[in-house]
């Protein structure tokens, strides 16, 4: 006993430090998720009360912007209205035409999804992992592995429209709070297509703090050019098929490889990231169990 | 002592709320953002020994463990050892002045972001582009920001080192 008062700094420094190591060793277990889970309930109130705070503080000096704001709404969502009456006529012939097509090559009806509307209330406390976390959790009907997905404004042409594109998975999920690892984190990995020639690949962040992601495993005959759309496949049964999730900014053919790979500029700007919707969609589970056997 | 305990973990618990929050991206440099975190780990460490600075790192860590998509004890480890060897040279040691003040932190950055890798290598996804990308950025930013904010913890701690005998 007096060895370990008189060097109590070691014994505890030895202690953490194995505590530390055997928690990394068996990550995701039980142990470990209750651990994590009882910090979490500590300082997720402060999380929601600070956010909250800055919200308030935020809206209250924000009078005379936000009246340029919704001045500058305005004027998009009348530009807006102007493209959807003319779009109208062509888009209920595109619906009939694929609507014949699709009953032609008997194919399901195309699912439509719910969504749970969010806010950020944290984004990226380290340098190491890109994480965003939501005032939204279990109690909403929020589980693990649903799509998150946000509305960006796009400039097409001279109008400007509202895109929605893919911002990550849910991969934690606590009472009132959930994680969602963004698609910008080395660890994650979504199939995808590129739009134009639907050649597949497997989509995860470029490196810790770029907001890029790479696309590998293209095969070198597909032909990529920096502005292609990249959508998800749906292959991994996780993301509905046909969400966009960014532009090609450069392709690379290694020498080692037999394959090639894309940069990728995400569709949606991470730091200008506030609000989402986590879509209600479980993944197909085979789909998933099989993609995550070979992952 | 107590109150030390109690006023380090009210300013680890604000520091990880201003870090973790979404408006706290503006000030990011070259991608990243400092870790008030550390640099509070690295002070209480300095100013009331080895002991004290691993509690502070290792629970700091843990908190931010829990507010981040990080394995468990991923980032309380390197605060923790920091906080322990920082404690062992401490005030007695190292003067309190800028520059000093300045290359701990560069240093303890340095070595935290080593330590950061080395168990990315084991436990996760360990990219070399690291070094460049975050571990350097984040030790210029950390030892810049070090010595205000020294000067704001000796202010508010000044009571409990003048107590404990520190100063």
């Amino acid at each position: 006993m007096e060895f370990f008062e008189r060097h109590k700094s070691i014994a505890t420094f030895i202690s953490f430090t194995l505590f530390c190591i055997i928690s990394l060793s068996v990550q995701g277990s039980g142990f470990t998720l209750s651990l994590e889970g009882i910090m979490s309930a500590i300082i997720m109130p402060f999380q929601k009360g600070y956010n909250g705070l800055h919200g308030g503080t935020s809206r209250l000096w924000a009078g005379f912007s936000e009246l340029d704001r919704v001045r500058s709404e305005l004027e998009l969502t009348r530009s807006k209205l102007q493209t959807f009456e003319s779009a109208d006529v062509e888009f209920s012939e595109i619906k009939k035409e694929n609507d014949r097509l699709r009953a032609l090559l008997g194919m399901k009806e195309m699912l439509k999804y719910d969504s749970i509307p969010a806010t950020v209330i944290s984004k990226d406390p380290d340098n190491w992992f890109r994480t965003l976390i939501i005032n939204r959790g279990e109690n909403d009907g929020i589980k693990v592995n649903m799509p998150v997905v946000a509305y960006q404004v796009a400039q097409n042409g001279e109008v400007k429209e509202l895109v929605k594109a893919v911002v990550g998975k849910i991969i934690e999920v606590r009472g009132s709070i959930s994680k969602i690892q963004p698609l910008i984190a080395p660890e994650i990995k979504i199939g995808v297509k590129i739009g134009e020639n639907r050649f597949p690949g497997l989509l995860s962040g470029y490196t810790y703090n770029s907001n890029l992601c790479v696309a590998n495993y293209i095969t070198r005959a597909a032909p990529i050019k920096f502005g292609d759309t990249i959508i998800t496949s749906g292959q991994a049964g996780v993301f509905p098929p046909g969400l966009i999730i960014g532009t090609v900014v450069k392709s690379e053919l290694l020498e080692t490889s037999p394959y090639q790979r894309a940069i990728i500029k995400p569709f949606i700007d991470y730091n200008l990231l506030e609000d989402v919707f986590v879509i209600k969609k479980a993944p197909d589970k085979d789909l998933f169990d099989l993609f995550e056997e070979i992952k | 002592m107590i109150v030390t305990y109690i006023i380090t973990a009210v300013i680890v618990l604000i520091s990880l709320l201003i870090q973790s929050h979404p408006s706290f991206d503006v000030i990011r440099i070259a991608g990243v953002k400092p870790d008030l975190i550390f640099i509070i780990v690295v002070y209480v460490g300095y100013s009331f020994g080895s002991f004290n600075g691993q509690i502070t790192g290792f629970v700091g860590g843990l908190f931010h463990d829990a507010a981040s998509n990080s394995p468990y004890g991923f980032l309380a480890l390197p605060k923790l050892t920091v906080g322990f060897i920082v404690g062992m040279i401490g005030r007695s040691v190292l003067k309190s002045n800028v520059p000093t003040i300045i290359l701990l932190l560069f240093v303890s950055t340095l070595l935290k972001g080593i330590i950061t890798l080395f168990l990315s290598y084991i436990f996760t996804q360990g990219m070399l582009s690291s070094i460049i990308h975050v571990i350097i950025p984040e030790s210029f930013y950390n030892a810049l920001l070090a010595p205000p904010l020294f000067f704001l913890f000796d202010k508010i701690f000044h009571g409990e080192l003048e107590r404990e005998g520190y100063l």
